[in-house]
């Protein structure tokens, strides 16, 4: 390789790569009490066993080139994340998911994949939307409460400081599928503008009352991610 | 509840065996008195997780210390120690097996048991509570934790592991009777150590002796895997999810040291040598890799250059490696062509750190304590690694060490200085634009150990380490390229009394227990001046630990032979005193006693 081809393959981002498999997976039990970065090296670790055909990053530090679509806090289950990892050659997304499946530990699974023709923009941008459920005691009523104010002013941490911010305009709507211990909803989520659900929580309990104790110990699970933009939300899969 | 990295306490990693529990099964379950990330890259763990759940009637777990934040949820809500396999709390086991690699994690001994359930003392346990083992390299002198443990493995685990599970079977499948005719039957095994069965005797403050009860041998003798080639070595370790403090796969390349440097105990405790073919390493660095799906592998061993198949062990892997992007780490190289070549080749990231261990200031004190290197050589690794494109240095040196003066100390700054000026040499003799070299001085305090040619040697006290410290802090800080660090001295004030402590501070650790002590490995945590006022209190001084012995003296690791013989250890001291150095087993056998065993390079 010459240096113009190196330097190249070095900014070349992965979704400008030719062959992606973009895959849905679940986790949960042992492996949701990890970070982000941790799951990351779980998937690298497995796609290495796997021995796929990988594309690797250029550099220092090789590392398999992989991208997901949102980070995922340490304590959260998934049913609907996705991650796309870049193959040197066609794969068929079916035996991809065999392959990975055999070597991932229990608690993560990909679910489906399809493969992308080098998708014009990255997983991380398209996504513009999430669906989450919090089971907790009595949570639906407190979270409707949340849902029928003008503002929830809560503090986040932004850059090390506390900031007040009004997280209402980031919650889009209640799922009718929530029973009284469960609650679900939509909310943004992404890049531009994103709620997380421990962040929700605190706000839960800072204005209507609900106990910390209870919210400490609520099971969450992110349900789905959407891209395109509400109320015309798309599925991940097919976005490029 | 909340905890820092909760991750830690759920285990479900790639490779982790969880076998159905079963009425006729005996059930270990492995202890590391440490944190998860840091027992995981333990390889003796690997090694017997993978043994131990070999035969259908022998299971593994693993369990490991919470750390302060999950002890005090767990203490509070009356939640158990437990495994992570199948959460099962630690009393439910057959067997509660704990690794000692260092002595400052004693306490979290205390606390994995207490939380577990299961008698602190050995005295205490009843015939249904597990059998509470310990191995490691710590064994050698296990006399200031004996009252806790039922049984202690002194050498290498991987025979006698199955041995002893064996005679636990039979006490099971009989019903659990008669605890004590057990811990007989166990003393038995060669390499097992039955503290119960060895009552100490102090004459005038001082260790005196034993009274060995009927049966159990004088002394106890060390355990070792003849041929490595023949054991079978971990291919499949359990893979950990979270940051673990070295996320890479280990192969180990031999055991033992030919070197014999005189403050080494690992040198002594792991003779003889015994390597490892080229061939079965090689079949074995390939399968870790793909079963693990790691990125890099480090070779393991107290001297990697000292590997006579090196050469080509390191060509066939790299060979492997360099289409999967994976890469060697190579501690512990003695620096020449060779390993720079080496190091070139088998990493692909930046150019890393060089490494030395000169441990001594001067060629004097060197002599004394047998370390096999000289200025010269050091000055010739180090040219050609700065013509080579190196900058970064770090040097390791002992503080303490016996014989030693302030000029032995003063000589550690003036070698530093001596390869801040070889640096600024060699760019100009080669025209190379020089960097802003780093040059890192590192000391950590010289603690006597047993089974150690200085075995007898008094420690230094705290107040002659902090002086010899801020000496050369002094003569170092005004040079910009050269940084000094240095280990917390009073933890290792307080590991000498362990290291060469006897039974009376059992009762010393107990009582630092449970007035809330626990992970004194973690200088956050060590309180000096607690531990001090507690030693005292049961009418101990730290000097009658430390204050050193006549080699006439009964020592407490006297009931302990790890196969070379205090009359070698004896002759070494001589020898120290006299500067004079001892040739490499591989150049010349000097008779320490080893050869007993029949393996490895003896004659
Ligand atoms: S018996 Fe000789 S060769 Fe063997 S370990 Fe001892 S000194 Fe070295």
């Amino acid at each position: 390789m010459n240096v113009e081809e190196q330097l190249k393959q070095m900014t070349t981002k992965l979704h400008q790569h030719e062959y992606v498999c973009r895959g849905l997976f679940e986790r949960r039990g042992a492996l949701s009490y990890i970070g982000h970065l941790d799951l990351k090296a779980v998937f690298e670790r497995a796609l290495r066993r796997a021995e796929l055909p990988l594309l690797y990053t250029q550099g220092f530090n090789p590392r398999p080139m992989l991208e997901f679509a949102l980070p995922l806090g340490v304590g959260i289950d998934t049913e609907g994340d996705w991650v796309d990892v870049a193959m040197e050659v066609p794969l068929d997304p079916e035996e991809y998911v065999r392959r990975i499946n055999e070597e991932l530990p229990e608690g993560v699974r990909v679910i489906r994949a399809v493969s992308l023709d080098e998708p014009k923009k990255s997983l991380m941008s398209v996504v513009t939307c999430a669906e989450y459920r919090i089971e907790a005691p009595g949570i639906t009523e407190a979270l409707l409460n949340v849902f029928s104010l003008e503002h929830v002013e809560t503090t986040k941490k932004s850059k090390g400081r506390e900031v007040r911010t009004d997280i209402r305009p980031l919650l889009i709507k209640p799922l009718t599928s929530s029973t009284p211990d469960s609650a679900e909803y939509m909310c943004y989520a992404g890049s531009q503008q994103n709620l997380r659900p421990d962040v929700l929580l605190k706000a839960v309990c800072e204005t209507t009352g609900y106990s910390s104790e209870a919210a400490a110990e609520a099971r969450i699970t992110r349900l789905a991610l959407y891209g395109g933009n509400y109320p015309d939300i798309t599925s991940i899969e097919g976005l490029t | 509840m909340s905890v820092e990295s909760p991750g830690r306490y759920v285990g479900g990693e790639k490779n982790q065996i969880v076998k159905p529990i079963t009425e006729d099964m005996v059930r270990t379950v492995f202890c590391f008195p440490d944190i998860y990330e840091i027992g995981m890259s333990n390889l003796a763990l690997q090694i017997l997780y993978k043994v131990l759940n070999g035969p259908e009637w022998s299971s593994c777990e693993r369990a490991f210390s919470p750390w302060p934040d999950m002890d005090a949820g767990m203490r509070e809500r009356g939640i158990p120690l437990y495994s992570l396999e199948t959460r099962s709390p630690l009393n439910e086991f057959d067997v509660a097996a704990f690794s000692l690699g260092y002595e400052m994690c004693f306490t979290n001994v205390l606390q994995m048991l207490d939380l577990g359930r299961i008698p602190l003392r050995s005295a205490d346990r009843k015939e249904n509570d597990p059998i509470v083992v310990a191995g490691g390299p710590v064994c050698c002198n296990i006399e200031p934790m004996a009252d806790f443990f039922d049984a202690v493995f002194i050498g290498e685990g991987e025979e006698v592991d199955l041995e002893f599970t064996a005679v636990i079977k039979k006490y099971k499948d009989g019903g659990k009777k008669d605890r004590k005719a057990l811990l007989k039957e166990l003393a038995k095994i060669e390499g097992v150590y039955v503290p119960s069965l060895y009552t100490p005797k102090y004459e005038n403050g001082r260790f005196a002796g034993f009274d060995i009860e009927e049966g159990a041998p004088a002394s106890v003798k060390k355990r070792i895997i003849k041929d490595l080639d023949k054991v079978d070595y971990p291919v499949s370790p359990v893979v950990p999810n979270n940051n673990v403090v070295h996320d890479r796969a280990y192969l180990e390349l031999f055991r033992g040291c030919i070197r014999g440097c005189r403050f080494c105990q690992a040198g002594y405790l792991y003779r003889p040598v015994r390597e490892k073919s080229a061939k079965t390493l090689c079949g074995q660095g390939i399968s870790i890799m793909k079963n693990t799906g790691y990125d890099d592998l480090g070779l393991l061993s107290l001297s990697t250059s000292d590997y006579t198949g090196l050469h080509e062990l390191t060509d066939n892997l790299l060979e492997d490696f360099s289409s999967k992007h994976e890469s060697l780490s190579l501690p512990s190289l003695r620096i020449d062509n060779f390993a720079l070549e080496l190091m070139e080749k088998a990493s692909q990231t930046r150019k890393s750190g060089l490494t030395f261990a000169p441990e001594a200031g001067t060629q004097r004190l060197r002599d004394v304590i047998n370390k096999g290197i000289n200025e010269e050589d050091i000055m010739t690794s180090l040219k050609l690694a700065f013509e080579g494109g190196w900058s970064t240095v770090k040097l390791y040196f002992m503080l303490g060490l016996p014989t030693e003066t302030m000029e032995d100390v003063e000589g550690i700054a003036d070698l530093a200085l001596k390869i801040e000026r070889l640096y600024f040499d060699t760019m100009r003799e080669i025209g190379a634009k020089p960097r802003k070299p780093e040059i890192t001085v590192s000391t950590s305090m010289f603690i006597p150990k047993p089974f150690t040619p200085f075995q007898w040697e008094p420690q230094n006290t705290k107040e002659q380490f902090l002086e010899k410290q801020s000496h050369l802090r002094n003569l170092l800080k005004k040079h910009r390229n050269i940084r000094y660090i240095w280990h917390d001295v009073e933890t290792s004030c307080w590991e000498g009394i362990y290291a060469r402590g006897d039974r009376r501070l059992c009762d010393v650790i107990l009582e630092g227990y449970k007035a809330g002590s626990i992970f004194d490995a973690w200088d956050q945590f060590f309180d000096y001046e607690k531990w001090t006022g507690i030693l005292n209190s049961h009418g101990l001084k730290w000097e009658d630990y430390t204050q050193g012995w006549s080699t006439e003296d009964s020592l407490p690791w006297d009931n302990i032979d790890v196969g070379v013989t205090k009359a070698f250890l004896k002759r070494e001291r001589e020898k120290a005193y006299a500067e004079t150095v001892t040739e490499n087993c591989r150049s010349k056998c000097a008779g320490c006693g080893a050869a007993c065993y029949k393996a490895g390079i003896c004659p």
